[in-house]
């Protein structure tokens, strides 16, 4: 966005521009009626002296005759002191008399026409009045032709249309005004939106409530909307941060007490017993912060690593080699059920096979014997059967939720499958749980959305 | 436009050969103060001792400026400036021919002059600030002192028509005028009569009816008058009337009190003058104050200078005349007096008018013994 593009200054351009536009449309026809109303002025000018001419025009020695009046001519100046022209020509367009050879207009027999003509660099206005001598004997058609130059039409002109434009100019001044006044009487709940926000409390997620126009108050929705989202997301960060210390307090507590405990006992051998305890109880706590630190990774979308392409068939077998031994020493079988050729796939390959070796985890701590890693292509579907207790459907949504632990008595940190929920979810995955075969057991299921790489 | 020439040749014909023989046809004056060489060149229909006052004066005034008069017919002029063969160009015209002066400017040859002088010039006397007068000319009845002793003095048209019909066989022959069918100016004068005044064909009937004589110019008139040829003579050039009667004391003029037609000498720049900024400052001269007061005080022209009124101007002429003083309008009517048909009919309703006037004094002549 450029520094300089502003509401206020698109709409003072897009109604200034056009108003601007039709004021100069208004001032060009401003000048085309003052042209005209002068014209259509000085021609009666032009009418009257032909005919007072043509009242002169008479028969006389065969040939046409005129006793020109000074007063026609004198007519045709006005204070402009205009140059004058007058010719009388006969019906074969021969010049008879005048003091100028006018060009004849074209146009109809017995109409009075005029027009503006070059002549000798002079533009004049030429009127040209065909006539008839009705005599007892003779029938003769002739035509009068006067002129004068533009002055005294050009000085009306230009004061008709410094009246008109000056009118104009008035009320262009008034509309900007008036535009300029709407604009801001129209952008004024903007400011006051933007106002609201700026002195709103940092910290406080509440939402805005002011009367507002009804496209602001859309606005207005749209940011109360996302502050309850921001709300809601806060709730579950606290929720989650007072799960979390509570879970690291516990052990912790543990630990404390029973180095206490074993201080408290002279033998080295309590010692030696309460150090071993301290030790695995340690290591419980140690990979509980792993996972919590792995989650609230996985929950921050503003780290989320660029996915590639991978090969879902080599990250379970990654997957299941890394789990094999750990599974062999607790007297599991691990299988893997995989076609031969690869399944493509859009996704980050360390995220999926940590999501596969907490669902594996999760089935040894729980007391499963068999555990497969089925993957499955068309769609392409990462699946881990277990034949352990199973979770009853009722509660299998629940389990999502950090710090559920499916069974109390369970080693487990109760956030494995919050963890498998959160990578599916930015795979853009379905997490699927369901019984197992023969009706016992879980079997996760991360149904991917298709070839997307 | 040959068609005009024709024309013109027809009416300019004879309007002041005489004056022209009788005065030097070209006056020079060379730079003193080292200018340029090329004069500034000044055609005018004006006797070299009428103008020689003022270009001595204007050139006292400009001694860098070198100046030619050429002193032409009107109808040269109007002939020489037309034909673009005739050099050297003409950078002022001066020309008391105020209908061809006229028609110059209104087809466009003259070019505006926007100086102080000329934008304070009076409305009346100019046309666009192309065409200005510069001159206050009356035309006058001139008498011998002896008529005035023996029918009383004429001051008025109303008087004239009076002598001319109370005394016809005392005046038979002695009268004299302008002839309109011959004499540019006569023609001029006619035409605006005819426009001023309806009883002026009863003044060219009186006029036939003492078989006045037709003369050609007003120095033919004046001669005439100073031999005792005639006893009066009607519509003489005022200007050169107050300079002839100076040096003959048994002449007087007088300026008719109903009306009196004024002609003034008309002044432009040509489009085309080869020193348009030497012309302007003639014409800033003529027009100015300081060339108004020559006009007035050393020639008989009559200066228009709103700020002065000694005698010898408009102004003091005014005074005394008041609105009988009918200065020719400069303006499109102007053109009316050109027109080929208009002239003919003018001349041949006052030579109808005149004809008449001999015809009837002659009947009543014959049955009144």
């Amino acid at each position: 966005m450029k520094a300089t593009d502003s509401l206020y200054r698109r709409l003072i351009t897009w109604l200034l521009l056009p108003l601007l536009g039709l004021g100069a449309l208004m001032l060009m026809q401003a000048y085309r009626s003052a042209h005209d109303a002068a014209d259509r002025a000085f021609d009666r000018l032009l009418e009257a002296a032909s005919l007072a001419i043509a009242e002169q025009v008479k028969w006389q020695d065969e040939q046409l005759w005129l006793d020109l009046p000074p007063a026609a001519l004198e007519m045709l100046a006005t204070d402009a002191e205009e140059r004058v022209f007058y010719a009388l020509y006969d019906n074969h367009g021969r010049f008879i008399t005048g003091n100028a050879d006018l060009p004849a207009l074209p146009g109809g027999d017995d109409s009075l026409r005029f027009a503006d003509t070059r002549w000798h660099d002079m533009t004049l206005r030429v009127g040209v009045r065909p006539a008839r001598l009705d005599s007892w004997s003779q029938r003769e058609r002739f035509e009068v032709r006067v002129a004068h130059t533009r002055e005294g039409r050009d000085q009306l002109t230009w004061s008709l249309f410094t009246g008109s434009a000056s009118r104009i100019a008035l009320m262009a001044l008034l509309a900007i005004a008036v535009v300029l006044l709407a604009i801001r009487i129209a952008l004024a709940p903007l400011t006051r939106l933007r106002r609201a926000i700026r002195h709103r409390d940092p910290r406080t997620l509440a939402p805005l409530d002011l009367p507002l126009p009804r496209e602001l108050a859309e606005l207005r929705e749209t940011l109360n909307e996302l502050l309850a989202r921001m709300r809601r997301v806060r709730a579950n960060q606290e929720r989650f941060i007072g799960d979390a210390s509570h879970q690291l307090r516990t052990p912790l507590a543990g630990l404390s007490a029973r180095a206490e405990l074993a201080l408290r006992q002279p033998e080295p051998a309590a010692w030696r017993s309460a150090l071993e305890t301290i030790q695995a109880s340690s290591a419980r706590t140690a990979r509980l912060a792993v996972q919590l630190l792995s989650l609230t990774r996985l929950n921050n979308p503003e780290a989320a690593p660029a996915p590639s392409t991978l090969d879902l068939v080599a990250v379970a077998r990654d997957a299941t080699r890394d789990a094999f031994a750990a599974c062999h020493r607790a007297g599991i079988a691990l299988e893997l059920d995989a076609p031969d050729t690869a399944i493509p796939l859009a996704g980050i390959d360390w995220q999926l096979e940590e999501a596969l070796n907490n669902l594996i985890d999760n089935a040894r701590r729980y007391g499963a014997r068999h555990v497969t890693v089925r993957v499955q292509a068309d769609p392409p579907r990462l699946q881990v059967e277990d034949d352990g207790p199973g979770i009853p459907a009722e509660r299998r949504l629940l389990m999502l939720r950090p710090f559920h632990r499916g069974a109390e008595t369970g080693d487990g940190s109760g956030l494995g499958l919050a963890i498998v929920d959160s990578i599916a979810r930015g795979h853009g995955a379905r997490l699927t749980l369901d019984d197992g075969r023969h009706g016992q057991g879980l079997c996760v299921t991360m149904t991917f959305q298709g070839d997307r790489a | 436009m040959s068609l005009v020439a024709v024309l013109l040749a027809t009416v300019l014909l004879t309007l002041s050969p005489l004056e022209a023989a009788l005065a030097q046809s070209r006056l020079d004056y060379p730079a003193r103060a080292g200018g340029p060489g090329e004069p500034l060149v000044i055609n005018g229909a004006l006797d070299t001792p009428l103008i020689a006052p003022l270009l001595e004066d204007f050139h006292h005034r400009n001694p860098d400026l070198a100046l030619r008069y050429n002193n032409l017919t009107t109808l040269a002029i109007y002939r020489d400036f037309l034909d673009d063969d005739v050099t050297p160009r003409p950078d002022v015209v001066l020309s008391s021919a105020m209908p061809w002066q006229y028609r110059l400017a209104n087809d466009g040859h003259a070019q505006p002059l926007a100086s102080e002088a000329a934008r304070r010039w009076p409305a009346w006397a100019r046309w666009r600030h192309e065409l200005f007068a510069f001159t206050f000319e009356p035309v006058v009845i001139v008498y011998r002192r002896e008529l005035a002793e023996r029918f009383g003095a004429v001051t008025s048209h109303a008087d004239l028509v009076d002598l001319l019909t109370g005394h016809r066989r005392a005046l038979r022959g002695r009268v004299v005028t302008y002839d309109p069918a011959t004499s540019g100016a006569g023609y001029t004068y006619a035409i605006e009569e005819a426009r001023l005044s309806p009883r002026y064909w009863e003044l060219v009937n009186a006029l036939g009816g003492v078989d006045t004589v037709l003369a050609g110019t007003t120095r033919d008139m004046l001669e005439g008058l100073a031999d005792g040829r005639y006893l009066i003579g009607y519509n003489l050039l005022g200007s050169y009337a107050r300079d002839f009667v100076r040096e003959h004391p048994e002449l007087e003029i007088a300026v008719p009190d109903d009306y009196a037609l004024v002609t003034q000498r008309l002044a432009f720049i040509p489009r085309d003058a080869p020193h348009p900024m030497a012309a302007r400052r003639f014409l800033d001269y003529l027009l100015g104050e300081a060339g108004q007061r020559a006009i007035s005080e050393l020639t008989t022209l009559g200066a228009i200078h709103p700020a002065l009124d000694g005698p010898g101007t408009a102004n003091a002429l005014r005074q005394r005349l008041g609105d009988a003083l009918r200065p020719i309008r400069i303006g499109p009517g102007l053109l009316a007096t050109l027109d080929r048909l208009k002239r003919e009919a003018l001349l041949t309703r006052w030579t109808r008018e005149f004809q008449r006037g001999t015809i009837a004094a002659d009947t009543r002549d014959e049955t009144s013994p």
